[in-house]
């Protein structure tokens, strides 16, 4: 056991600071206020990433052969952390680089390796995921979206919900029903679909969480050729499964919690609070718990850089994450008071994509589900 | 970074855990408490077996696993007084057993009525006092730890130490504090979930409702989280960022005690409450523990003003 970053990372540290210093506008706040799903962040991100890739940083961490480096877990946890700790200006593109790109490499044809990777870590293609059903929420299994293979084509119908990045988005990455006698997660496939594929409209859901945050997504015969299927066909469950899995720790919310934090600390200093003990328990509170939603989550990579396979880890650190996130989020409207009632004002921006934590790729209770089985050994009913 | 323990590690766990297997273990834990007595026999066995020293010859870090690994087995001995204290602020041998106390302290002290030694933490350094046979009065306490009076003036007797100790024994205290309440943790909800997967009410185990797994599991979630803070932190004792560290870890933990001793008594229901289930050789040091150096509100604070350098007192 130890517990320091090696000189290469910390230096590397240092150095994606410096280009996020070099590289982001002036008005980076405003740009980012509405999450990386925003029109100003999308926009933006083509730019930034092709920057990052100029450098070799965006998919460093993916083998050589596949336009990576092949560095460590550690280097890229390095990047998530910094680029989440200020709004993440790689927009939707974390999610190519996280796990999309990965599971291409995994369970991708020649050919598709050869159309998607490319494009992904040279940082100029957009891709939103087609999971969540208005019937198939938490239980993803009971999707019901249906691709009929008609001569050497798909036939797509159905709808997909809460799809965030998808009004940016060039691909989906999409769950379907590839047998439709099937049940549950049998049957289930993984489609790569050009989003300007004719038959796909979009409508957005307006929230309270931000601009275009979430959309349904109808297709109404959507043909596409089977050559755009992703691992073997009715076994797409496992596919993202493994896909996913690692990933499950997803963004580092906890790093921009602990930012937001350091943050309230000051303007509680400035506002002399920090002289009343109780803002000072609640921050101590909340600078443990994103402390703690760090080192549960250094623990998943630790995995992952030693090549175990995953474990429940991964689900600890997740609840912990979606926790220290609402946290902050909640004491950034008490510390900052009626001022946070302004539309875009920083406490409002942060606590709106805050809100979201417990319930954004799986609810907390899914998660909870999963540890009692795995982790506990506790039996099923 | 790497979170498995390296060889010498694991001979320092499996040496500790085959000493306990002799020499602890939760029926000595209620043997002992039953007649408030102190575990000398155990302090000695970890003398013998060169574990008293291991703060200073191997390192912190795996002084913490030992001292977790005691309170797992409801060891009765101080521990993490000897094994963190003591070398942190005290040159040459030390009489143990060690207690600590806060300058100004009233009420009951851990160990203090078996202490030969203690230390007393004031404002500005410490004080190190000798303590005279049958000087602290036993109190009698449900809370799972023999415990004394300190006199009211017996620091004045005593040696003032070396500048900047008070900083190292607050650190090391704390990080006692939080590798221990690990350690009644961890055996805590093992007894809890062992014992709701045979329990059976309604035709099912217990373990098997949604209702309780999902309390079960944040507690994994508390107790896993503590684990991995507190030996980051004792990795880091020593380094710049070590006293927030070791704040940071015990704020997380013993506000996780808190919740680890409702949800393990109220799902483990009547039984949890008897003498002869042994949850309690665990839960009850848990609130103990959350008595001293300010409980949680003070590691809080200590966070506070080590990362932004305000709100102590």
């Amino acid at each position: 056991m130890e517990f320091d970053w090696s000189e290469d990372e910390a230096h590397h540290r240092e150095e994606i600071r410096a280009f996020l210093a070099e590289e982001l506008p002036a008005d980076w706040e405003a740009i980012s206020q509405h999450g990386p799903g925003g029109d100003a962040q999308a926009a933006f991100s083509r730019h930034f990433c092709a920057r990052m890739a100029a450098r070799g940083w965006l998919t460093q961490h993916w083998p050589a052969e596949h336009g990576g480096q092949d560095a460590s877990p550690w280097r890229h946890a390095v990047v998530g952390e910094e680029m989440w700790a200020i709004g993440e200006p790689r927009g939707a593109q974390y999610m190519n680089v996280n796990w999309i790109g990965p599971a291409l490499m995994r369970f991708g044809t020649e050919a598709q390796k050869a159309e998607h990777l490319p494009r992904i870590s040279a940082g100029d293609v957009l891709w939103c995921q087609g999971f969540s059903e208005p019937e198939a929420g938490s239980d993803l299994a009971a999707l019901r979206t249906e691709a009929l293979q008609v001569g050497d084509e798909y036939v797509i119908n159905g709808s997909k919900i809460w799809t965030s990045y998808c009004n940016h988005a060039d691909f989906i990455i999409l769950l379907v029903r590839t047998d439709p006698w099937s049940r549950r997660q049998r049957g289930i496939s993984v489609l790569l679909v050009p989003m300007d594929t004719p038959g796909i409209e979009i409508r957005e859901i307006p929230s309270v969480v931000g601009e275009r945050y979430f959309h349904e997504v109808f297709f109404t015969d959507v043909r596409v050729p089977t050559t755009t299927r992703l691992g073997p066909e009715n076994e797409g469950w496992e596919v993202v499964g493994h896909a996913l899995q690692f990933e499950r720790v997803g963004a580092a919310r906890y790093a921009r919690a602990a930012v937001t934090l350091d943050r309230l600390a000051e303007i509680a200093r400035e506002r002399g609070l920090l002289e009343d003990p109780m803002v000072v328990d609640r921050l101590g509170e909340a600078r443990a718990l994103c402390e703690a939603a760090r080192v549960l989550t250094y623990k998943v990579i630790d995995l992952r850089a030693k090549g175990s396979p995953p474990t429940a880890d991964t689900q600890l650190a997740r609840v912990l994450g979606t926790r220290a996130d609402t946290a902050v989020g909640v004491l950034a409207l008490e510390i900052i008071g009626p001022e946070a009632l302004e539309s875009g004002s920083f406490a409002d921006a942060n606590f709106r994509l805050a809100m979201t934590a417990g319930v954004a790729v799986g609810a907390s209770e899914v998660q909870l589900n999963l540890i009692a089985s795995r982790f506990l050994g506790l039996p099923r009913e | 970074m790497d979170f498995d323990l390296n060889d010498d590690q694991k001979a320092v766990l499996e040496a500790i855990e085959g000493l306990l297997s002799q020499h602890a273990g939760p029926a000595r834990a209620v043997e002992l408490a039953a007649a408030g007595d102190y575990d000398g026999a155990l302090d000695a066995a970890l003398e013998a077996g060169g574990f008293a020293e291991i703060a200073r010859e191997v390192g912190p870090l795996e002084a913490v696993l030992v001292i977790e690994a005691v309170a797992r087995q409801g060891g009765l001995s101080a521990t993490a007084a000897r094994l963190l204290a003591a070398p942190a602020v005290c040159d040459g041998p030390v009489h143990g057993p060690i207690a600590i106390m806060r300058a100004g302290h009233a009420g009951p002290v851990r160990y203090a009525a078996h202490a030969k030694t203690l230390l007393v933490l004031e404002s500005a350094g410490v004080t190190r006092v000798e303590l005279k046979a049958g000087e602290c009065r036993p109190v009698a306490s449900n809370f799972g730890f023999p415990m004394g009076r300190v006199p009211q003036g017996c620091s004045g007797r005593g040696e003032v130490l070396a500048r900047g100790s008070d900083i190292r024994l607050r650190d090391a205290w704390r990080l006692g504090l939080a590798a221990e309440t690990l350690g009644c943790m961890d055996a805590a909800l093992a007894q809890t979930v062992e014992y709701l997967k045979e329990r059976r009410q309604f035709g099912r185990t217990l373990g098997s409702f949604q209702a309780v797994q999902h309390r079960l599991a944040e507690c994994a979630i508390q107790v896993e989280a503590s684990r991995w803070l507190t030996r980051e932190a004792a990795f880091a004792s020593g380094a710049a960022s070590g006293s927030e560290a070791i704040a940071t870890a015990a704020a997380f933990t013993l506000n996780a005690a808190g919740d680890v001793f409702a949800e393990t008594h109220q799902l483990s229901g009547a039984i949890g409450f008897t003498r002869e289930h042994d949850l309690h050789v665990w839960s009850m040091r848990l609130h103990a523990l959350r008595q001293e150096l300010g409980g949680v509100g003070g590691h809080r604070r200590a966070v506070v003003e080590a990362r932004w350098g305000s709100g102590g007192r």
